[in-house]
């Protein structure tokens, strides 16, 4: 069943694919110019950080484990979720396409996935990954066995986390249809937060984002353990190990909901 | 009140009238707003550590650049506008362009209606709460206040000549979008809505300063400050203006000749 999923997972992203390939140049200037936002902002940053001795303790290169990490997964996932992104899901519900997906005796969820890939924004990814490579050779310390083998399970953690988020974003446009602004807030708003080091934030919004969100946990304390940073802030040293669990416990949460919303589904009747 | 004044007053105000409508919006794009402001602040104050002060600006200067470049991103479309391509696209630009108005007069009353909606709901608002919270700076004289307006007004009659300028883009291109998308990343770093333009490295500030890119947004938030280049300031914004509005006649000519529009 499962080999059967993922099967049909790959059938519909080639279907994806071949789609965003018919318009090449078109393609092409999409994925430049989505990349080029995040280029723009990164450079922008640097440009600043040049008149100044450093971020709350960080130097560049450290900022830009946070930095590169976040945006490599963040870009991942955005991609990967764009069918759940709640713009693209508010679609589904409003044009019908959600009910269509129903009644096909098909795993729901693959097909959400499978209904948009956003191709564009691969450019993204790699910018995240070169910034990420950068920091990783600047940072010598970061070059340990172990610290090596947990490096895919913080991106597996950090990706749960995002992706939980937009499963929740979706969740909730199956009550109000339209796409809500308010999730941004935790979705870009937390990436955007994880970034930079949390110890340059505010106590509450620090507290809330660690604890209420697990936006410290998925990022920063990592970054702690890999840098070889002492933690501010004096928490317990198994902090960094959490970022796995926090992303499971995340989209576990999502899942939940998820079903809430889908068994009170009643379609706009389109 | 001459009758294209009269005409272009009525425009402006049911443009206000159709974006108040939408008050729950108004809401959360207001909190999402002030998260944002709060994260970008946290890091420019981070940057400034234990320094009193970086370029001639305090912590007090960097939140309050941060508040008005969060209040005024609306009010002058730091993210994008596409009504105009869209009508184009639509082939509603054939209708358009039977109105007794120039088609420029049309759009820039529209906009200055939505643009007028942004500063009194969002624009106002952020500074109000930023003023309670975080103590921004207020300017304490008529003079500076009626500078800072006058600013204002030509940072929204300059950016929506650029922004007419990208959308005509579409009487020429299938994919007036991807251009767009392009102009709005290279506003949004060249105004200082990214980062102040006064901490960014000497020549790239010099380079920045031969374009019309600061005079959108950055000149207004230095002389809201507080700059002792005030009236430089806001002839260059003039100067930009006009110009930029001249050039938008001159392309919107050539544009309206080539036009065929294919029945419908």
């Amino acid at each position: 069943m499962l080999l059967e999923n993922l099967r049909l997972y790959r059938f519909l992203l080639l279907a994806q694919l071949r789609s965003a390939l018919q318009y090449r140049l078109s393609f092409g200037l999409d994925v430049l110019s989505t990349s080029l936002v995040t280029v723009t902002e990164f450079a922008a940053f640097v440009l600043v950080f040049s008149r100044f001795e450093g971020l709350g303790g960080w130097t560049l290169v450290e900022i830009m484990f946070l930095y590169g990490l976040v945006e490599f997964t963040f870009g991942l996932t955005d991609m990967v979720f764009d069918g759940f992104d709640s713009p693209t899901f508010s679609q589904h519900i409003r044009k019908g396409t959600l009910d269509q997906f129903l009644l096909r005796p098909v795993n729901l969820m693959i097909q959400i996935f499978g209904s948009s890939l956003s191709f564009r924004r691969i450019g993204r990814v790699l910018f995240g990954a070169s910034i990420f490579a950068y920091a990783l050779l600047h940072n010598p310390q970061v070059w340990q066995l172990e610290k090596m083998l947990y490096l895919p399970l913080v991106i597996f953690g950090m990706a749960l986390y995002f992706g939980a988020l937009f499963l929740i974003g979706a969740s909730i446009t199956i009550f109000t249809v339209d796409s809500t602004d308010a999730m941004n807030l935790l979705t870009y708003g937390g990436k955007d937060m994880m970034s930079y080091p949390m110890s340059i934030y505010t106590d509450w919004l620090r507290v809330m984002f660690t604890f209420l969100f697990p936006v410290a946990l998925v990022n920063y304390y990592p970054a702690l353990f890999f840098l070889e940073k002492p933690d501010p802030f004096g928490f317990p040293s198994f902090m960094p190990f959490l970022a796995p669990l926090a992303g499971i416990a995340m989209f576990l949460l999502a899942l939940r909901f998820w079903k809430f919303g889908l068994i009170r589904y009643q379609g706009v009747g389109s | 009140m001459t009758v294209a004044m009269r005409l272009f007053w009525e425009i402006t105000k049911r443009a206000l009238a159709r974006h108040l409508t939408y008050r729950v919006a108004t809401i959360t794009g207001l909190i999402t707003n002030l998260f944002f402001g709060v994260l970008r602040a946290s890091v420019l104050l981070a940057l400034l550590g234990n320094s009193n002060s970086a370029n001639g600006w305090n912590a007090q200067d960097i939140v309050t650049y941060v508040a008005l470049t969060q209040a005024l991103m609306m009010v002058v479309s730091i993210f994008g506008w596409s009504e105009l391509m869209n009508t184009v696209y639509r082939g509603e630009i054939a209708a358009e362009l039977l109105r007794p108005t120039s088609l420029y007069t049309f759009w820039l009353a529209q906009d200055v209606g939505r643009g007028l909606t942004a500063l009194l709901t969002r624009g106002i608002s952020i500074m109000l709460v930023c003023w309670l919270f975080f103590a921004i700076r207020v300017p304490n004289n008529f003079w500076q206040w009626l500078a800072v307006l006058l600013s204002l007004g030509l940072a929204m009659c300059l950016s929506f000549a650029f922004r007419f300028i990208v959308n005509l883009a579409a009487f020429w291109s299938p994919d007036a979008k991807g251009i767009a998308r392009f102009a709005f990343i290279v506003l949004g770093f060249a105004s200082g809505f990214l980062m102040p333009l006064r901490f960014f490295p000497d020549w790239l500030q010099q380079i920045l300063a031969l374009t019309p890119f600061p005079h959108m947004m950055n000149s207004t938030i230095e002389i809201y400050i507080g700059s002792n280049k005030t009236l430089e300031l806001l002839a260059l914004q003039l100067f930009w203006a006009i110009v930029l509005t001249l050039i938008a006649q001159l392309i919107l000519a050539r544009a309206t000749k080539r036009l065929v529009i294919l029945g419908g």
